[in-house]
């Protein structure tokens, strides 16, 4: 298991490396540029402003300066300095010893943040709606998808699979503005936009203060953002348990004379589970690193929009770091996946 | 290496890359698939919008919230930015609406003007004094103008370092303080966008600004003391006391950005909270980046003529895209906003809402830009005719349907010396359809061909409401000359590169919005050779509107030097006529307005510039 882990790992690297690579010539290969707007900036403005960001070096230049800042810690007694240009994601000082690592760029976009600030405020964000929306999406589309494979064919069937079929068929984008227009302008249940935490964040993704008032913000769009997955799940939950429930292996199990309950929960569920656990890895990693729709509908201040806005505004360090952000968190999802293969079925383990 | 083999080979590694990882990992990420094209975004405002949740919304407005109504009225402003982190709050580098609407309210320059009538008075610079060939200008700086900022429980006036004695004394706003910010801003390493408009006017601040010279000394800002700033201009024209009230040229804090005794130096970030320094009626109090913005009285500002002391609180700002905006104005947690274009017909109907409703100038036109030296439209006739043919009171009546002002030219009437309809009835091009049919006859004749050979292209940036007004456009030419003209579309920065580029399409669109109120800004700064819409190469235009007019030139040339506003206006109207008329360069559309709605407790103005002034605000019961 751990040489599997570490070769995966290494895999890892190289994918982040070739990522990064066609995501740098694929910003730069689109025309338009970061500082081209309807008002035309005169030329020695312009080239001020691509001096301060390094735009006036060569390419390939440009590129080796970003992975040097990406990947090589800087170690020194130096007291770093102020400029946007010079943030790193984790900085650490050990006596007079400052070590940093992993300057993502500043944002051209805004003249105040950095790639990091957005990680450190934007991300924790989209990661918490993810989270919950996700368990929302397993919390009902699991058991949703048993009980229709278990009574297959009779009216909870049909119903189940039914609301699964409106789940996956009504986007986001329409659901989302029904949920706001009735229990929050209407019934005022609910608050029609915000996020109910704020940075900074306990160890930097939990909401500091989880009372009550974070799930009042949390729970349309939680909704709103897991009703589609709930709905695959159920689906796939339902096919793949009605494969497993006429293997051989569950034959025995009867025969053996365990428990209806026990052959389902320890033998069959366990087995089907498989298929659902490939797709989780993707959809949480689309999930957790923010969704545009969802975020603009309900004002949350997350990650999404900026995976679109900075390839509007040409936004280059923006693009590299949330492109780069989506990557790793997929992967490390894909072999989280793995890991729970081995549990969920001993084949898998020996091999 | 041109951008697209660049582009070929970026296509071509993911190939290669996706063969090559497949075995062992997942495919190259895409981005995360809900992240739908922004236009969808903009369905949601239909849907919103349907007369079935509308009808339900209503019932709820009329009466808020009893539990809020019953104790005094808290006396805070809460108003929507629109989606977004505010960018900065740096007055030296700002560019956009929402962070000049900070500064503008919690800094204010050498001189101010009216927010409505743009009438000139005297700001931190009490008085001044110009000089016999009206080019040096010495600012006399308002005394004991405290820097403050919000410590966290209060506002607070700024100290200074502690002396020998251990005493610290107020820190007040000085010459040296202006004089910083104005090096600041031309300082090539700030990179600030806006230098250039101070590059225009000041004494050797272009060559500082583009690394030509180093020295300081050379640029024509100098604090004599703390109280007389002396500022030495290129030119004497109208709109140098002007150009020095633009939020480029504001003091900033050295002592904060660099450091100094007492405090550690902050550098680009010193315009976080608790870091923050200003000194204006509002003073920044949090900052939750994306997410909301609160400014705080300061009641140290003394209240000066048009800039009176706040009688509201706080302003809090919100951050949300303007579909959701109005959605909390409806449920009462919003106090103004912004009418999203799909809600317009519904607020109007109702009776509640439309009472709340206010069409407001915007100091912005909306034009279309011929490539004067494209195949077809070269021809003088065949642009009158285009631009005579098309109905804009139609456009805003049918399409548009939010107060537009149908435009006959590009100067917005209401900054300094643009003509106004009013005294110009004649001025500008107007939707004449038998005019428009003669001169394409007249073109038609020059050209040597028939209507049907014309091959004209119109290009506009992708996005649904620009998609409506060419459609709009291109029904007008073939209703009304019976030409077919084709559409075509580019994403936004291509676009910009697109029409301001030797290939720039025979007409395409563009709008333009007020820097500083004064036609200078818009007329020449735009349209002149070297303009915004008329890049330049060695004086000689090659795209854009790619025009070069010599009686327009000269005319706007003498406008920009003339004192006398009447005289000036007049000089802007023959420039006018001949960019829209005589030898067209545009077509004008029309002149922006913005639909607000304010909940009846708040008594407000509208500021013509389109960011707010909260000091003239004031909270009912």
């Amino acid at each position: 298991m751990g040489r599997f882990i570490v070769r995966r790992l290494l895999w890892m690297f190289l994918v982040l490396f070739v990522v990064s690579l066609i995501t740098f010539l694929l910003m730069h290969g689109v025309p338009g540029g970061p500082f081209d707007s309807e008002k035309a900036l005169p030329a020695e403005i312009k080239k001020n402003l691509e001096a301060k960001y390094h735009l006036n070096e060569p390419l390939w230049r440009q590129y080796l300066f970003y992975l040097y800042d990406v990947t090589v810690p800087r170690v020194t007694t130096e007291k770093p300095s102020t400029s946007l240009l010079d943030s790193y994601l984790i900085e650490a000082k050990l006596g007079n010893v400052y070590f940093r690592w992993m300057n993502f760029g500043p944002s051209y976009a805004s003249k105040t943040r950095t790639v990091n600030d957005i990680f450190r405020d934007n991300l924790p964000i989209s990661f918490q709606l993810g989270i919950l929306a996700v368990i929302f999406a397993l919390a009902i589309g699991v058991p949703l998808g048993v009980l229709a494979a278990l009574r297959q064919n009779t009216w909870v069937d049909y119903l189940t699979m039914g609301v699964a079929i409106f789940g996956v068929s009504v986007p986001a984008i329409v659901l989302a503005p029904i949920l706001v227009a009735l229990f929050a302008v209407e019934l005022r249940w609910l608050p029609a936009t915000g996020w109910g935490a704020k940075p900074p964040f306990l160890l930097g993704f939990i909401p500091a203060n989880l009372a009550p008032d974070f799930f009042r913000y949390a729970l349309l769009p939680a909704i709103a953002l897991g009703m589609a997955g709930s709905a695959v799940f159920a689906r796939l939950t339902r096919a793949s348990l009605l494969q497993v429930i006429r293997e051989d292996f569950i034959r025995t199990a009867r025969a053996k004379g365990l428990a209806e309950r026990t052959v389902i929960v320890r033998h069959a569920l366990r087995n089907a589970l498989i298929p659902v656990t490939t797709i989780i890895g993707p959809y949480f990693a689309a999930v957790v690193t923010g969704t545009f729709v969802i975020e603009l509908i309900f004002g949350i201040p997350g990650l999404g929009r900026y995976f679109v806005t900075s390839v509007t505004n040409r936004d280059y360090p923006v693009i590299m770091g949330t492109i780069l952000l989506y990557a790793f968190v997929l992967v490390i999802a894909n072999v989280v996946v793995d890991i729970v293969y081995a549990f969920l079925d001993p084949r898998i383990r020996v091999q | 290496m041109n951008k697209l083999s660049i582009a070929i080979i970026g296509v071509l590694l993911t190939i290669v890359v996706v063969a090559c990882a497949a075995p062992a990992t997942q495919p190259p990420p895409q981005p995360p698939a809900p992240t739908s094209p922004p236009q969808i975004i903009k369905e949601t405002v239909v849907i919103q919008g349907t007369p079935q949740v509308v009808e339900k919304v209503v019932t709820a407005t009329p009466e808020p919230p009893k539990p809020t109504e019953a104790p005094k009225r808290p006396n805070i402003v809460r108003v929507n930015f629109g989606v977004g982190d505010v960018p900065t709050l740096d007055p030296n580098v700002a560019e956009d609406t929402s962070s000049i609407t900070v500064i503008d309210n919690s800094n204010i320059g050498l001189t101010r003007l009216d927010e409505v009538t743009n009438e000139l008075y005297p700001g931190m610079a009490e008085s001044w004094d110009v000089s016999a060939d009206g080019k040096t200008y010495t600012f006399k700086i308002r005394d004991g103008i405290a820097w403050v900022k919000w410590n966290g429980n209060e506002v607070v006036k700024v100290q200074t370092c502690p002396d020998q004695d251990g005493k610290t004394k107020d820190r007040t706003v000085t010459a040296k303080d202006f004089e910083y910010g104005i090096l600041r801003a031309l300082k090539p390493e700030t990179a600030s966008p806006y230098a250039y408009v101070l590059g225009f006017v000041l004494e050797g601040a272009n060559d500082y600004n583009s690394g030509t010279i180093t020295d300081t000394a050379k640029v024509g800002v100098k604090a004599i003391d703390d109280k007389t700033l002396e500022v030495k201009f290129l030119e004497d024209t109208a709109y140098n006391s002007m150009i020095m009230g633009l939020w480029t040229a504001y003091a900033t804090p050295q002592w904060v950005i660099e450091g100094d005794d007492c405090n550690e130096a902050r550098g680009e970030r010193w315009i976080e909270p608790g870091f923050y320094q200003s000194y204006g009626p509002y003073t920044l109090k949090e900052w939750v980046h994306d997410t909301s913005l609160d400014m705080v009285k300061n009641p140290f500002w003394p209240g000066i003529k048009g800039i009176p002391q706040p009688k509201v609180d706080q302003v809090h700002f919100t951050m949300l895209d303007e579909s959701p905006a109005m959605a909390e104005f409806e449920a009462g947690n919003l106090d103004a906003v912004g009418v999203p274009s799909g809600d317009l017909d519904r607020v109007k109907a109702d009776a509640n809402l439309s009472k709340l409703l206010k069409v407001a100038p915007v100091l912005c036109t909306y034009y279309a830009g011929y490539n004067t030296k494209a195949k077809f439209v070269e021809n003088v006739h065949i642009r009158r005719a285009l631009s005579y043919a098309i109905d804009r009171q139609g456009l805003i009546d049918n399409v548009l349907k939010g107060g537009q002002i149908p435009a006959g030219y590009f100067a917005r009437p209401g900054i300094v010396a643009a003509p106004n309809p009013k005294d110009y009835p004649d001025l500008g091009a107007k939707f004449d359809k038998a005019k428009a049919k003669e001169e394409l006859e007249l073109g038609l004749k020059d050209l040597g061909i028939t209507a049907d050979k014309l091959d004209i292209t119109y290009m506009f940036n992708t996005s649904s409401g620009h998609q409506k007004i060419a459609e709009f456009f291109q029904q007008q030419w073939k209703e009304n000359l019976g030409i077919d003209v084709k559409l075509t579309n580019q994403e936004w920065k291509v676009f910009l590169e697109t029409i301001k580029s030797k290939d720039t399409p025979q007409i395409w669109r563009l709008g333009w919005c007020l820097d500083y109120p004064d036609a200078n800004n818009f007329t020449r700064e735009v349209m002149a050779v070297n303009g915004s819409s008329n890049p330049a190469e060695n004086g000689m235009p090659y795209g854009g509107i790619n025009w070069k007019n010599d009686k327009f030139e000269e005319l706007v040339k003498q406008a920009s030097v003339e004192k006398d506003v009447k005289k000036r206006t007049d000089l802007y109207a023959q420039a006018e006529q001949i960019l829209n008329v005589e030898d067209p360069a545009i077509i004008p559309v029309y002149w922006y307005s913005r639909n607000t709605v304010t909940q009846p407790w708040v008594k407000r103005t509208f500021s013509v510039g389109g960011h707010e002034f909260f000091y003239n605000w004031e909270v009912g019961q």
